[in-house]
Parts: C-alpha cells; sequence; structure tokens
C-alpha cells in the first residue's frame, strides 16, 4: 500500500512555570516579571505524538502557538525537538483572550495554513487548566476530537487512540481529519539536539499578526471574549495545628486519633 | 456548527430563562456528578424561580428519567437512539445543541468529567455561549440571572469569580465530589420529553473498538484514606501503606508520580488529576505536598502526615505530623493501633458481660 503522508499541527502553549507562581499581594495578579515561562508540559507529550506519528506515516510537523514575543524559546525548543515549521500568531489585539477567542484565533490559523490530517493539543494547560481550547478548535474547524488521549496510533487514513476515562480504557478508530488532546506524562518527549537547535536558529520561525489572520480586531483576545473575571480571592486554609509524634510515643498518637473518634473501633 | 465566527452576544438576555443541567451518564448509568449537577441545577432555579431542566442522550433514556426525576427536575429533554448507546463527541453535541437552540437556557451546567469537559467545550463555541471550567461554587444573582462561576486558579492558591453578562447560555462545568447529592423527592410531576432520534451517518464515523473496564475505586467516599508518595523509595514500600490503611479501616490513595511511574494504579491518585476526597482521616505517607495534591486532600477532616524533611510543605496542611522514615513509621504505627485494638475490644466485651 501506498504511504500517506501526514500534515500534523500542534498547539503549544507557553505558561508560567507552576513550581513558581508569584502573585502580587495587592491586585492578586499573577506576577509575570518574577515568574520564569516555560512550554506547558502535556503540550511537550502533544509534540511527541506528532513526531512519533511522523516517524511513522511521513509527512510535517507544524506547531503554532498564540503568545506574546516571548513564546518565542517555546518555538526554539520545540524545532529543536524536531518539528519542521514553528509559527508564533502574536499581536497586541489577542491578550486577555478566554477560552472562545483563543479557540478562534488558533483554528483561524490552522484554516491559513490550509492542508492538515492530524491536530494535537495537551489535555490542559497549566495556566488556564480548562482542556477547552483543543475541542473548542475542533469545534471551530468542524472535525470530529479525541480527548484525553493516553496513546495515539495512525493506520490508513484513521487514528487509533487510547482515552482514559475515570472508569476505564476506551479505544477509539476516528477517520482523519481529526483533533486529538494528550494526557500529561503519556510519553517522553524526545530530547531538543543541538544539530536541530542550530538548525532552528538558522530557519527561524514565523510570526503571523491580526492582519494575517484576516480577523475583525473584535472577535480576538479580551474583547472577544465572552467572560470577564470579576474578582479573586485568596482561598483561605483552615489552620491545623501540625502537633508532632515520633516514634518514642506514636501510642499517644494512636490514642488520640481513637478518643476523638478520629479513628473508630467500628464504622458506623 | 460554528465555523469562523465570534462569539456575540445576544440581543436580549432576558429571552434565556431557566436552568439546564446535562445528565452525565455510561452504558445507561447515570453517574454521580450528573446528580451533583441536579442539585446545583434546583438550588439555582429555586433562587430565580425558574425551571430546572435535565439533558438526557443515550439509548436507554427512559429508564434513567425516572431516576433523574427521583432528585427534583422539572423538565426532563431526552433524546434517545441505539447509535447513542456510548458517548461520542459528534452525534451528542449536535443534539445537545439543539436542545439548547430550541429552549433557549439561561444557565447551562455540565459536570466536569472527561466527557463533559469534552462536550461542554464544544457546545461552548457552537452556542457562542461563555463558559467557565471546573468550578467549585456556583450561584447566581436573584436580580439580574447573572451565573456567578467560581474556580480555583493559579495552583488553587486563589478563586477566581467570573461572569459572563452578554452571552447566553451562561456554562460552566463542575468539579465532581465538591457539591452533594440532593435528596430523594416525588418525582412523579416531571414533564417528560424524550423523542426517538434519528442519527446523521455522518457523525456516527468514531468507533468504539474496546472499552477495558477497571474496578473503579471510590476514594470520595471513604472516612479513613491513607496516601502513599515518592518517598516510600520504592513499589514494595505501598504495602506497608496498604497494610496501614487496612488496619484503619480505610483505603489506599497515592500521588500522581507513583501512578505515573506504576507503583500503583491511577484509580487511587488524589488530587487535581485525580480524585477528590474529604475523609475523617487522611494520611500522607512520604508526600511532599505540592499544591495538585493538596487540592485534592486539603478539605480533609484531619491530616496526619509523615515525612522526613521537617519543613516538608505538608505540614502546613497537617494536624499531626510524624518526622521520620515512612519505612519504620508505618509498620510501627500498624503494630501501635492493633495493640490498641485489641486492648480495648477486649475492655468493651469484659464490661458487656
Ligand atoms: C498539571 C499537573 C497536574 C498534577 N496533578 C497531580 C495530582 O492530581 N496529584 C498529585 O499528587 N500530583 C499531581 N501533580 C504533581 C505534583 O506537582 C507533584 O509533583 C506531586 O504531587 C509530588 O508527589 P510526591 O509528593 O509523591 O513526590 P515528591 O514531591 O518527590 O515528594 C516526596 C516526599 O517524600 C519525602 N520523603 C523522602 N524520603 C522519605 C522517607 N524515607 N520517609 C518519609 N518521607 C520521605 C520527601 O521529603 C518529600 O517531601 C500534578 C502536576 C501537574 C503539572
Ligand atoms: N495560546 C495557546 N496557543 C496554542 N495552544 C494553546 C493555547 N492555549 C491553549 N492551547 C492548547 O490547548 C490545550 C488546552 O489548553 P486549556 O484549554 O487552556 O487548558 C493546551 O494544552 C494547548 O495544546
Amino acid at each position: 500500500m501506498k504511504k500517506v503522508p501526514l500534515d500534523i499541527i500542534v498547539m503549544v502553549k507557553q505558561v508560567p512555570d507552576s513550581q513558581e507562581v508569584v502573585i502580587d499581594p495587592v491586585t492578586m495578579n499573577l506576577n509575570r516579571s518574577l515568574t520564569r515561562n516555560v512550554t506547558n508540559r502535556a503540550d511537550e507529550n502533544a509534540l511527541e505524538v506528532a513526531l512519533s506519528l511522523r516517524d511513522k506515516a511521513g509527512g510535517t510537523v507544524t506547531v503554532i502557538s498564540m503568545g506574546p514575543p516571548q513564546a518565542e524559546t517555546t518555538m526554539y525548543e520545540c524545532m529543536a525537538r524536531g518539528a519542521d515549521r514553528a509559527i508564533l500568531v502574536s499581536d497586541r489585539f489577542f491578550g486577555g483572550a478566554d477560552t472562545y477567542p483563543t479557540g478562534l484565533t488558533l483554528a483561524s490559523t490552522i484554516s491559513k495554513i490550509g492542508k492538515f490530517d492530524v491536530v494535537v493539543a495537551g489535555e490542559e494547560s497549566s495556566d488556564s487548566s480548562t482542556g477547552h481550547v483543543g475541542p473548542g478548535v475542533a469545534e471551530f474547524l468542524n472535525i470530529d476530537q479525541i480527548t484525553y488521549c493516553s496513546h495515539v496510533d495512525y493506520k490508513d487514513r484513521h487514528v487509533i487512540a487510547e482515552r482514559e476515562l475515570e472508569d476505564g480504557t476506551e479505544v477509539v478508530k476516528t477517520p482523519t481529519p481529526v483533533l486529538v488532546t494528550v494526557l500529561l506524562n503519556s510519553n517522553f518527549p524526545r530530547r531538543q539536539t543541538l544539530r536541530r537547535k542550530i538548525d532552528a536558529m538558522k530557519k527561524g520561525f514565523e510570526v503571523w499578526n491580526l492582519e494575517k489572520l484576516g480577523l475583525p480586531p473584535e472577535w480576538v483576545g479580551v474583547r472577544g471574549s465572552p467572560t470577564i473575571v470579576r474578582r479573586m480571592r485568596s482561598i483561605k486554609e483552615k489552620e491545623r495545628a501540625a502537633k508532632k509524634f515520633d516514634l518514642s510515643n506514636l501510642g499517644n498518637l494512636v490514642s488520640e486519633l481513637y478518643e476523638k473518634n478520629i479513628l473508630k473501633l467500628e464504622e458506623d | 456548527m460554528a465555523g469562523l465566527i465570534n462569539a456575540a452576544a445576544v440581543e436580549k438576555p432576558e429571552d434565556y430563562r431557566n436552568i439546564f443541567v446535562y445528565l452525565e451518564n455510561r452504558n445507561g448509568e447515570l453517574q454521580r456528578p450528573a446528580l451533583e449537577m441536579i442539585g446545583v441545577g434546583k438550588r439555582l432555579a429555586e433562587k430565580v424561580h425558574e425551571k430546572l431542566y435535565c439533558v438526557l442522550i443515550g439509548s436507554k433514556v427512559s429508564e434513567m428519567a425516572d431516576e433523574a426525576a427521583s432528585y427534583g427536575c422539572d423538565v426532563i429533554l431526552g433524546a434517545e437512539s441505539p447509535d447513542l448507546a456510548e458517548f461520542r463527541t459528534m452525534p451528542y453535541a449536535r443534539l445537545v445543541e439543539d436542545f439548547v437552540k430550541r429552549e433557549k437556557p439561561n444557565i447551562f451546567l455540565i459536570p466536569a468529567t472527561r466527557n463533559g469537559r469534552d462536550l461542554a467545550s464544544r457546545i461552548a463555541v457552537s452556542c457562542q455561549a461563555g463558559v467557565t471550567a471546573d468550578c467549585t461554587e456556583i450561584d447566581i444573582e436573584e436580580d439580574t440571572r447573572i451565573l456567578s462561576a467560581n474556580r480555583p486558579t493559579y495552583g488553587e492558591s486563589m478563586l477566581a469569580e467570573i461572569l459572563c453578562k452578554k452571552h447566553r447560555p451562561q456554562m460552566a462545568t463542575a468539579r465532581a465530589g465538591i457539591f452533594p447529592v440532593p435528596e430523594k423527592v416525588d418525582g412523579s410531576k416531571c414533564e417528560r420529553r424524550i423523542e426517538k432520534v434519528k442519527v446523521d451517518k455522518a457523525l456516527l464515523k468514531k468507533e468504539i473498538l474496546e472499552f477495558r473496564k477497571k474496578e473503579a475505586i471510590d476514594l470520595t467516599a471513604a472516612k479513613v484514606v491513607v496516601s502513599g508518595g515518592l518517598g516510600l523509595g520504592a513499589p514494595a514500600a505501598f504495602k506497608l501503606v496498604e497494610k496501614l490503611a487496612n488496619e484503619m479501616n480505610g483505603v489506599v490513595g497515592a500521588s500522581r508520580p507513583t501512578a505515573d511511574l506504576g507503583w500503583i494504579s491511577r484509580d487511587h491518585q488524589v488530587g487535581q488529576t485525580g480524585q477528590t476526597v474529604r475523609p475523617r482521616l487522611y494520611v500522607a505517607c512520604g508526600i511532599s505536598g505540592k499544591i495538585q495534591h493538596i487540592m485534592g486532600m486539603k478539605n480533609s477532616e484531619n491530616v496526619l502526615s509523615i515525612n522526613i524533611d521537617q519543613n516538608a510543605e505538608i505540614f502546613k496542611y497537617s494536624d499531626y505530623v510524624i518526622v521520620d522514615d515512612v519505612n519504620k513509621v508505618l509498620p510501627a504505627l500498624t503494630e501501635e493501633i492493633k495493640k490498641y485494638k485489641k486492648a480495648h475490644v477486649k475492655k468493651t466485651v469484659k464490661s458487656s458481660s
């Protein structure tokens, strides 16, 4: 049978490093200047899925991202891992977008790229963590989707994938074009190589602005967003005593747990 | 179908009335998160004197409708076909979209389960609605009928209140295990509008080849959860966790990396991407207390942590702490409990004779 090469698009987002978020105590907003940015980890797993599909079927992998100029590090990083092409969709008009205009902007970018068989996204971003952008793009493009995949394979113009649900694993088969979302840690992303890093720096990535997409400015960014954040509250945690015990007085701890009915001899 | 169009604001938000909830079902059985949604929906509907509609898609809708009605809803909108036995995004999304466009609800709530999010995110686009994901608090303003959708953000340290003023419906998905299942009521007055539908073949291209069910371990109802983390050092140490859990009449939980490494099955995972538990006692063994784990256990009534690091983050969320090696503490603690039980069970026997 003739090998049909695949054109694959991967959606990646640059996010604040979740291990070191710094919140401004006055505005309660993220202090972006003090926070390091990294590629959303689930999106690295998404890129790995795309690269392994290309290993198998041949074809191209294009990475797209909507974000500010500093997301260039993510663009280079994806190319150094093996992406053929990277497009950063960047314009001040895109700022403050909720999931609807984010999906619209990315779907419009994909339409402009034109040919594609598979779109790959992460299960969710670590900063917004909605998991809505991937399926939103699929709806705009009117293609089917397979979410929460732990494994993605390709055969004869069909994607065969395993989805992890609360009560088990579902194995599905869907004709292309299709959008898949990939679970965090579901694979081991291949490393960046020096060779590809150098190539990426030489080749560079593309930057597309609003004009290039031809969308009205009021459709995107904060103006195109149905939802607004009214306020932020810090979540007050219950104060806990952290009463200390050690190996010598575990008996006292156990007595206390039973006396306070935290443990019970018989469940009622 | 949306096409590349923007989310247009509706002209007359006041034309949109009533509360919709989507009832997730798996193989013809209503899931607990669906019942939790009925509870939230009912509370909102009562507050603004509107009706609660439940949306049910599947192959055996009539049977599930009886159960749904018994939790107290006003109208059941059902679409039934043998082609809908299993959840598939395309046909489900089209049918739910049809209901929304016909009935124009003001509010639409969907459980934030995997299939729930899969569906909600598409409906929000096709209906040009605003959606807030993964809410842990949901309310409605009486006079404006604006939904107050609250979701944790910045790694659960903050709660963001999100509003959608000009678009309808106002959608939200709600985290499972947070909202209570409502009391049962007399469901006979519930109006049932169940349609037998013919599903367009073009929407049925996804084939479900196989479903490998796993024995579901429900940590959410447990009174005692004993969880292991990377501090256990090796998969075999989960045996120690299990022994303590058994002695405490509890169940075994786990941090995410232990599940990632295959030390224990994913069903035991507690946290942001695992289960949310609220037991009487949570025991964290060799768990550092990263925020994504904390989110899943911080509502526990009592927390006991065992950690070798005296500055472990988890101690901030703990009522009791033991600073030592889990591999020593777990057997010793299990032994102490055995001892206590032995002593006290004997006593009760004596005094009752
Ligand atoms: C998007 C996203 C979602 C996530 N979702 C979840 C989730 O749902 N649940 C979850 O748990 N995590 C989740 N995580 C991962 C989370 O950030 C942490 O990495 C994880 O909780 C850490 O697990 P741990 O505490 O077992 O391991 P570690 O952080 O490595 O901690 C091990 C602890 O064991 C202690 N220790 C070591 N040796 C001993 C010993 N001999 N005796 C006693 N103590 C010892 C150490 O002092 C340390 O505190 C998520 C991460 C991301 C990015
Ligand atoms: N600004 C963005 N640019 C590119 N991809 C994005 C963007 N936002 C979200 N995504 C993709 O959508 C997935 C889900 O994101 P979210 O809906 O924010 O949880 C991410 O893992 C990315 O693959």
